[in-house]
């Protein structure tokens, strides 16, 4: 069996919707007139101001807040103190150095996990498909706080999980690697890796899934056709196709993981506190603004500049 | 080919379904917090947290308001929810119109500033926005939750009108006008059902983002004004009461069993056709 | 209700869609725009349902000036190509909608009527996308012809069609045109389709008419490289006039002594005088062949009538089609002169490498100005 057949679909476009050049450039009758020039910018202005007032000048605000000094007693002032940032890097560098491992760490499970899932949908569900992906969709329905808390009864002292790991001395193992410690999961930085990834794992799988699903069947028969093993076709044609996948779930995986502060708090230990627990303390607790606008405006930098390096990387891969 | 072994069969079973089994797996990570969720929900707890099976009970169930400011603070989640709904969807509905139909100037600014909220941590967000109100010292309230709310869906409310209205064929809306609609009417008669599917979609995101988010509203919320999510954390440090679970339990089966009404009716009607 | 195009023009930025173009459709005929993709045809189209605002020039329906009229004020409908058929509508709906736009309360009937006539009335309570192609393109004519426009307009109406289908549909179409007795102004890029339904035919390129005429018109006697290669296919020689006699050209071929004979209103240089060059044209299907051995002896098989036009060369290709067979001939004049024969008595030593005579009547010769591209229109050139 050596022939080599051409599949039906394979390559060929599928019957076009786009209008043709002639009609393309129509649009829809947007006609030279001042009036209709001006629509969009109407439409445009509920949200756009919105977001202008609501999110763009807040950081304005921020960054004022975190160049003053002052007391809450006395009322801050904004005295260009960027002492705020040195002593926010000096006392909380752990904090960030712990939130970017974590996120990143809870960031590749998901995509080790999410991934089997994402093209098990994808190409092997039949008519579960859309059963199986409201069960991934299902979980947001119930309050991340309480399913948060739920992991607290999964991984607690006396629970099933700690009981099997200890006896296979898989708890003795991890806590040599430091990830644990006491013979309990609780209050480890293990546990809040696994709320993390839990927390964020739908981010992952949607993205994936609506990039695989996209896939034509067609090009596994082409790829195997052409003598591809199947793990050969997972390289060199499914992997690379789900790319835009594989980049739009790490983004919504690691941004809100590396600013999280809920799984640290309800999982982890004062030793596991992520830079979100700093600003969140800092803020609402302690109520020294400046030092905690100038933590946001750190991590906000730190993440601006990540996503858009690994953005420009993972779009430059692409194209090769 | 490598001799066909009957020895080799399971092996082989393993392999070809290795996906499904990985998939499964990852399925049950998924739902195994809802399960003891459910589960926990017929515990009665021997103190006041709820980590520990002790032994079956239907009395939180029998009386899910029986805890102080809980239902309180259930209703405030839901108004705070479908007015956020009721604005991020109107307002994020016009724009992904303007962002999706026209070409003008200042669209990659505002294609830019639709993005940026989703790139960007919740903590950046709720902490930024509360320095607003402390500068301008506006009290924490219901408002500066809805605004935040409002602030933080809008994007989402793009992103899915958008999407939809992108692969919308504008032919329709020709057709529509050539059989004698004037602009009024095709948007009534065909824009808007045909963009229907993607506003539903954005609503029901605002809808869920609202009600459960915790981080941005802890930044923005008043001392009296205490969500769902807000009260889950206070009970978090305090003590967990059974009804939480009931609570969620509930909202998860609600909405499970309209999605899956939904698509069974779909499927139906689909069939009798 | 006669339309009239005066000037009209459309340019999308510093591209030209349509040049300034005049242009009449008599009430009740068939018109068929013709050309190949970005011709500008589907832009006059588009201009003349008002979808489309022209750069310049004015429209007329019947003593009308229509030109700034919007669409739905236009008493003019469209089947769009694809049908644009309102996926949350069903059929009905669909047919209906029109009426309802415009204030009628009572379209049951009509709609009814309407389905009859494109045989869909079991169908009336489907969604468009639970219909085969053929039916989604009925729903589009109905959905048009419920509002007795004055003209319809159909934009490459059976392109996603079946070849089949196609032809079926082309039969009804005009049909249903004979019956309803309204202008149609039909686009297509299918030579064959604009030439079965059309009365008239306007072939279109680069934003250009480049000839209007009947379809046999524009086959037998084309005006220019484009048509003649567009329009079926044409061997092409390049010639000079050698004289002029009254009503009679000759010409000598470029590369052959042999003179060749046309009648001079089948000429499309102006002013044809000796010494002029010209692009000598016949169809494959006008030419005879003969084998160079029997050519003198007049009771051979395919005997050479007198007057007709000669041209030597050597088969190079024959391919049998059944009801034709088709030559490839190589002649000094020309590499590669197609002819073909229809499948009546064989000549089965017609055979590769052959030595043959092309022969054909001067009054299916036609002559083209040599300014053009000799090649305008053909496959070769699309590609």
């Amino acid at each position: 069996m050596t022939a080599s057949t051409v599949p039906a679909a394979a390559g060929a476009a599928p019957p076009s919707q786009q209008p043709s050049p002639e009609t393309g450039s129509s649009g829809d009758g947007q006609g030279p007139g001042p009036r209709r020039r001006l629509t969009p910018y109407w439409l445009l202005l509920p949200a756009g101001l919105w977001l202008a007032v609501f999110f763009v000048a807040p950081f304005f605000y921020q960054a004022s807040t975190s160049v003053q000094s002052g007391s809450l007693e006395e009322g801050f002032r904004v005295t260009w103190d960027f002492t705020n940032y040195s002593d926010a890097l000096a006392t909380y560098g752990p904090h960030f150095l712990r939130s970017f491992l974590y996120a990143a760490v809870a960031t590749l499970l998901c995509l080790l996990i999410g991934y089997p899932l994402a093209y098990m949908i994808a190409f092997r569900a039949g008519r579960w498909r859309s059963l199986l992906l409201v069960m991934v969709i299902a979980p947001f329905f119930t309050s991340f706080l309480i399913r948060t808390l739920a992991w607290k009864t999964i991984l607690s002292d006396s629970g099933p999980v700690v009981g099997v790991l200890e006896s296979l001395h898989i708890l003795d193992f991890t806590s040599q690697l430091g990830l644990t410690g006491d013979d309990r999961l609780l209050a480890t930085p293990l546990a809040v890796v696994c709320g993390l990834t839990y927390n964020f794992l739908p981010f992952m799988i949607l993205p994936l899934y609506s990039s695989l699903e996209r896939i034509d069947l067609s090009l596994h028969e082409a790829a195997r056709d052409l003598y591809a093993k199947p793990t050969t076709t997972f390289r060199k044609v499914t992997f690379p196709l789900s790319l835009p996948g594989v980049v739009a779930g790490t983004l919504l995986t690691f941004i809100p993981a590396s600013g999280d502060y809920i799984n640290a708090q309800l999982l982890g230990s004062p030793n596991t506190q992520m830079i979100g627990n700093a600003i969140q303390k800092q803020f609402l607790n302690v109520l020294d603004y400046p030092t905690a606008a100038a933590m946001s405006f750190i991590l906000m930098a730190i993440i601006l500049i990540a996503v858009t390096v690994y953005m420009r990387k993972a779009g430059t891969e692409e194209l090769v | 080919m490598a001799a066909d072994s009957p020895a080799l069969a399971p092996l082989r079973w393993l392999r070809r379904n290795a996906v499904v089994i990985a998939g499964l797996a990852s399925l049950g990570y998924l739902l195994l917090p809802n399960v003891v969720v459910m589960l926990f929900s017929f515990n009665k707890p021997a103190g006041r947290f709820n980590y520990e099976w002790r032994t079956f009970s239907t009395d939180a169930w029998t009386d899910p308001c029986g805890v102080a400011d809980m239902c309180g603070s259930l209703g405030l989640s839901l108004q705070v929810a479908l007015l956020a709904t009721l604005f991020a969807t109107a307002f994020g509905t016009f724009a992904a119109f303007a962002l999706a139909r026209y070409r003008f100037r200042g669209k990659g600014t505002g294609n830019a500033l639709i993005f940026l909220p989703m790139a960007m941590p919740e903590v950046v967000m709720g902490a930024s926005l509360g320095t607003l109100f402390l500068n301008t010292r506006v009290a924490f309230g219901f408002v500066t939750i809805l605004i935040a709310h409002i602030m933080f869906c809008l994007s989402f409310v793009v992103v899915a009108v958008k999407a939809r209205v992108m692969s919308m064929d504008p032919r329709l809306e020709e057709a529509a006008r050539d059989l004698y609609a004037g602009p009024v009417q095709t948007f009534v008669r065909v824009t808007l059902p045909l963009a229907a599917p993607g506003i539903a979609a954005g609503a029901m995101l605002s809808f869920a983002l609202s009600f459960d988010d915790f981080i941005i509203t802890q930044f923005n919320a008043g001392p009296s004004t205490v969500t769902f999510p807000m009260f889950v954390w206070g009970a978090a440090q305090r003590g967990v009461p059974v009804q939480v679970n009931v609570i969620g339990t509930a909202m998860f089966l609600i909405a499970v069993a309209i999605v899956l009404g939904g698509q069974i009716t779909a499927n139906r009607r689909r069939r009798a056709r | 209700m006669t339309i009239t195009l005066t000037g009209v023009s459309k340019v999308f930025g510093d591209f030209t869609a349509v040049h300034p173009l005049d242009l009449t459709i008599p009430e009740g005929s068939f018109f068929a725009l013709l050309g190949a993709s970005g011709c500008g045809k589907t832009t006059t189209l588009r201009m003349i349902a008002g979808l489309e605002e022209p750069t310049g020039g004015s429209i007329r329906l019947g003593d009308d000036d229509i030109t700034g009229l919007p669409p739905h004020k236009r008493p003019v409908n469209t089947v769009f190509q694809n049908y644009a058929l309102f996926p949350h509508l069903d059929v009905s709906e669909n047919v209906a909608f029109g009426l309802r736009r415009r204030g009628v309360t009572s379209v049951q009937k009509q709609v009814e009527e309407m389905l009859e006539l494109v045989e869909l009335g079991p169908l009336a309570h489907r969604k468009p996308r639970q219909l085969s192609g053929g039916q989604q393109q009925r729903v589009a004519l109905a959905r048009a012809l419920i509002n007795r426009p004055q003209v319809l307009l159909l934009d490459e109406p059976l392109g996603a069609l079946d070849l089949k289908l196609r032809r079926q549909m082309q039969l009804e179409l005009k049909r249903i045109q004979t019956e309803v007795g309204i202008t149609f102004v039909h686009v297509t890029h299918d030579q064959e389709e604009a030439m079965t339904m059309a009365d008239t035919v306007a072939v279109m390129n680069g934003g250009r008419v480049e000839q209007l005429g009947a379809p046999d018109e524009l086959y037998e006697n084309p005006r220019s490289t484009f048509v003649a290669n567009f329009l079926g296919t044409s061997n092409l020689i390049e010639a000079e006039i050698t004289a002029v006699e009254g009503e009679e050209l000759r010409l000598k071929a470029v590369g052959a002594d042999t003179v060749l004979r046309l009648p001079a209103q089948r000429c499309a240089v102006e002013d044809p005088r000796a010494g002029g060059k010209v692009l000598v044209g016949v169809r494959p299907e006008k030419i005879s062949l003969t084998r160079a051995e029997d050519a003198d002896s007049s009771d051979a098989a395919g005997a050479i009538r007198e007057g007709s036009n000669l041209l030597t060369g050597r088969i190079r290709d024959a391919a049998y089609l059944g009801v034709s067979l088709q030559y490839v001939v190589d002649s000094p004049v020309c590499p590669e002169f197609s002819v073909y024969e229809q499948n009546v008595e064989r000549d089965t030593r017609l055979v590769p490498g052959t030595e043959v005579v092309l022969h054909w009547q001067p009054s299916h010769t036609f002559a083209l100005d040599a300014a053009q591209d000799a090649d305008a229109g053909t496959v070769e050139e699309a590609l």
